[in-house]
């Protein structure tokens, strides 16, 4: 059985992990949902999903540019390359929307999740509107946002990096990249839905209380179905075989 | 209000199994029927074809949008778009499973391919309700059938563009190479997720919702004519053709209802002032 292999077995493992790296990615990123999107809560205003998607779809890109600029790149280099991509495109994000929330709305930036930004110590709740849960994306966010959003990419590249190394022996270096590129985003998908249930919808980021509560759940979920998907990517390698 | 009908899940499943899997396997099937009998009728027979996986797409989008709204009806938190896109995710990892891994049976490949697909979202929704604990009754049942639906409208809408669903010699040249299984993959969800999410609402009626649906999965295959047109020519402007008539005539069934069901709402006038 070629599954039983022990570098498969690594292999399935490493997919599985990349399936952790990215449903940790949507417990850091600050996704605020649509009352975000009305400044009446903390984070950006779009879905889970979106961010999570955009971004790692980002890395996704980088990272295989990495690798077809040159097809002997560590996995490490690979792995970088897609966090690299990743932070680029959520940071970009969050400070348009950051322009938005401060010169469009006219929110002052605050967390209603801490008392004091953990990282710049100003006081948070003097500034929380009544009956809002915070408006804007404080420091705290947009670091937790960067951190995440890199692990995402970062997962993101560990699956293609590891699936190219299957395809490309048995088809076309074009077609390689294509196949395992569209399994990596249907892995991405699936992880990026998954803690989305399991948040609920909207988080802070690191520091929410939310965050501890719900991410062993989501985290042990991903894993398992990350590594069924991997078990299917390495079969479909099998099946491609002339 | 009066009683109203609605189709149950059964029904809508059974339709959407059967109706996308016949129209699948009628994109091999007939060039295979063609190529016995020979002459014109083959020429007829191969043009037509790949026409035959677009609408069975189309019924597998009705299906998959019926799923999504009963699930999406408990409030997912995260709005209803997430779970189109898990079902493409899941259905795209199955579809690419199950048509690879059958090398000498190209009969088995979508049924494999619907078969994994409902493993994975019966693994999903079952971590969803176990693990994660959702507490949505239905989310196992429909967590399944969405992933089912996800992996026919994929094979669907390839097999349109690149003719039959032969993975290694068709739809890697045709579909991956190129980049419309991206289109596909996105657009499909759309056309899945996007009924529930527009009708949604207090008045919200299946039958018009159906209707949207079959309109979003004809406008859909409108476009899959297109990129067909560049692969593989005369049946994609077929497909293209009765995708535009099919999003039409939906669409008005779809705004009649609209019409009809706004004619039952009663104005009422501004909320009297009343004095306390």
């Amino acid at each position: 059985m070629v599954l039983l292999d022990p570098t498969t077995l690594i292999d399935i493992g490493l997919i599985g992990l990349s399936g952790a790296l990215i449903c940790l990615a949507v417990h850091f990123i600050p996704v605020g949902g649509a009352p975000a999107a009305m400044a009446q809560a903390t984070g950006i205003g779009t879905g889970t999903v979106e961010l999570a998607a955009g971004s790692g779809l980002v890395g996704l890109i980088t990272s295989s540019y990495m690798l077809h600029a040159d097809p002997s790149a560590s996995m490490a280099l690979v792995m970088a390359s897609g966090a690299l991509g990743a932070s680029v495109m959520l940071a970009s994000t969050m400070l348009a929307g950051g322009f938005i929330y401060a010169y469009g709305v006219a929110v002052p930036f605050a967390s209603a999740q801490v008392k004091k930004d953990p990282i710049t110590g100003q006081r948070q709740d003097n500034y929380v509107s009544k009956g809002t849960q915070g408006q804007g994306i404080p420091t705290i966010c947009f670091v937790s946002g960067v951190v995440g959003s890199g692990l995402g990419g970062a997962g993101g590249g560990l699956i293609y990096s590891v699936l190219m190394h299957y395809y490309s022996p048995l088809i076309s270096a074009t077609s390689a990249a294509a196949v395992a590129g569209v399994f990596t985003m249907g892995v991405f998908y699936v992880n990026s839905v998954i803690p989305s249930y399991g948040v609920g919808g909207t988080i802070e980021g690191v520091h929410d209380p939310k965050f501890r509560r719900v991410v062993p759940k989501d985290v042990f979920t991903s894993v398992v179905v990350s590594m069924l998907c991997g078990v299917v990517a390495i079969l479909i390698a099998g099946g491609m075989t002339p | 209000m009066s009683e109203i009908k609605e189709r149950s899940p059964d029904q809508l499943m059974v339709f959407g199994i059967i109706g996308g899997l016949l129209g699948i396997y009628l994109t091999y099937l007939l060039p295979l029927a063609g190529e016995r009998i020979g002459g014109k009728i083959e020429i007829v027979l191969n043009t037509i074809a790949p026409v035959a996986g677009a609408l069975g797409a189309i019924c597998a989008v009705i299906w998959g949008a019926d799923a999504v709204r009963r699930v999406a009806k408990y409030g997912l938190g995260t709005g209803v778009p997430s779970i189109g896109q898990i079902a493409l995710g899941m259905g795209i990892i199955a579809a690419m499973f199950g048509l690879a891994i059958i090398k000498t049976q190209p009969l088995a490949g979508p049924v494999v391919a619907v078969i994994t697909a409902s493993i994975i979202g019966f693994i999903i929704g079952w971590f969803a309700q176990n693990v994660i604990k959702m507490k949505i009754p239905v989310m196992i049942r429909c967590m399944t059938e969405i992933a089912a639906a996800g992996a026919i409208i994929i094979i669907g809408y390839s097999a349109a563009v690149a003719g039959n669903y032969d993975f290694v010699n068709n739809l890697i040249p045709r579909v991956f190479d190129n980049g419309v299984i991206l289109f596909i993959f996105w657009v499909g969800a759309v056309a899945m997720l996007h009924p529930f999410n527009a009708c949604l609402g207090p008045d919200e009626k299946q039958k018009r919702m159906l209707y949207l649906a079959g309109s979003t999965g004809a406008s859909t295959m409108a476009i899959v004519g297109l990129a067909a047109i560049i692969t593989i020519g005369a049946s994609g402007a077929i497909t293209m053709i009765l995708g535009i008539v099919l999003w039409i005539i939906f669409y008005k069934k779809f705004w009649d209802e609209v019409y009809n069901d706004a004619a039952s709402v009663v104005g009422t006038g501004l909320i009297p002032k009343t004095e306390a």
